[in-house]
């Protein structure tokens, strides 16, 4: 059972922080506080213009017609971040109800930002037996990424969902509508396209090129 | 026998992806009923035939081109005046075979295949088979046999497009064939 540590954590020795420090710098990520009873971890990120971590594309029925994600984490994870991100769209679009005569596309904006958490147990290992001297086993939940999720729905009630890993600069409004303008360009495309059956999941490589384009590179 | 150029004024605009999108679904029913790219193909052919045949007529009164002398002349008004006239787009002429009986039609852009992407079952499918279908019918209503294929296609992955004529034979008056 993962709890987090309801104390305060004092500083270890400057020995095992440079330590811990190294090690997780071998595996690419960063501290970003040591007091909070929470390690914050980020990953390094080099380029601020393709931030979307996943991408995915819900057909009127609520079942997705193209999903990507960055794969270095575990997929199923974002699977099942989307998914529930559609109750949140799905509670949008009925709260807006008699009121839309706006004609626009609903760009829903943020949806709600996560805090996800993902254990390392080989860092855990070595990050408890710095704490040991200091005090007894108290595991902890490294806090990852922290995801917001942003959603766009056509009139056709095709809905569009883009998670972000904000642990980054965060992404401007107007770059937000930007991508889900593109995405909504090309997935008209891809519908124009005569070999396309409604439905069907998404196999253009048009689209893909443009869904690759907004992902963050896999390093 | 060619009529006033008085529908020269009548080209009325249509909007092109309703054109693209309905040339779309014409090759996917047939797909589906034929089965067999093949067998698309040659269904295409034939279309393209048909139209051709009654699509000269309306070419040459809203063009009142003469009698061109040669097949490098039939060349140019193909290319200038009717791909214009009809798709809107100006190919150029290419590749002349030594014997000057044979050439290459360059299209850029193809306003059929806007938005198509051919998926891998279809791989010998000839989209746009029905350009070359009216260019034959056309031209063999003005007593020209040629044969026509496409040497290139955006579609499977070329730059271009491209269209090879080849000039066959001149008819003597013969009826024409018919529709096969």
């Amino acid at each position: 059972m993962l709890t987090r540590l309801k104390t305060q954590v004092p500083l270890f020795s400057m020995n095992s922080y440079t330590k811990l420090r190294e090690k997780l710098k071998l595996s690419g990520l960063s501290f970003a506080s040591t007091h909070s009873h929470v390690i914050r971890l980020g990953r390094h990120s080099r380029h601020n213009s393709k931030m979307a971590v996943c991408i995915a594309v819900i057909a009127k029925e609520n079942y997705p017609l193209f999903i990507r994600s960055v794969p270095i984490q575990n997929e199923l994870k974002f699977h099942y971040t989307v998914h529930t991100s559609l109750d949140v769209v799905e509670e949008k679009i009925s709260a807006v109800g008699k009121a839309m005569a706006d004609q626009r596309e609903l760009y829903l904006g943020l949806l709600y930002p996560t805090e996800d958490y993902k254990v390392y147990p080989h860092l855990i290992k070595w990050y408890v037996t710095c704490l040991h001297q200091f005090f007894s086993y108290q595991i902890v939940c490294i806090l990852l990424y922290r995801h917001t999720r942003y959603g766009y729905v056509t009139n056709s009630k095709v809905k569009f969902v883009i998670v972000v890993d904000s642990s980054n600069t965060s992404l401007r409004d107007n770059e937000i509508r930007s991508m889900f303008r593109k995405l909504h360009n090309s997935f008209t495309d891809v519908m124009c396209n005569p070999f396309y059956n409604p439905g069907d999941t998404i196999q253009s490589k048009a689209f893909d090129s443009i869904v690759s384009a907004m992902m963050v590179q896999a390093s | 026998m060619s009529r006033q150029s008085n529908r020269t004024t009548d080209s009325k605009k249509m909007n092109a992806e309703l054109f693209t999108l309905t040339y779309g679904a014409l090759v996917t029913q047939l797909c589906k009923d034929y089965e067999n790219d093949e067998e698309v193909n040659k269904q295409l052919d034939k279309m393209g035939y048909n139209i051709g045949v009654r699509l000269i007529e309306d070419f040459l009164a809203r063009s009142s081109v003469g009698r061109c002398q040669d097949f490098r002349e039939t060349a140019d008004v193909i290319a200038k005046v009717a791909f214009k006239m009809y798709l809107g787009i100006t190919p150029s002429v290419t590749n002349w075979s030594p014997a000057g009986d044979e050439f290459s039609l360059i299209l850029e852009s193809n306003p059929l295949v806007d938005f198509v992407e051919l998926p891998d079952n279809h791989s010998s499918l000839v989209y746009s088979n029905l350009l070359c279908g009216v260019l034959r019918g056309a031209l063999e209503m003005v007593q020209m046999a040629v044969e026509v294929k496409f040497s290139q296609d955006t579609l499977r992955g070329d730059n271009v497009t491209e269209i090879r004529m080849k000039f066959i034979k001149r008819m003597e008056e013969n009826l024409p064939a018919g529709d096969e």
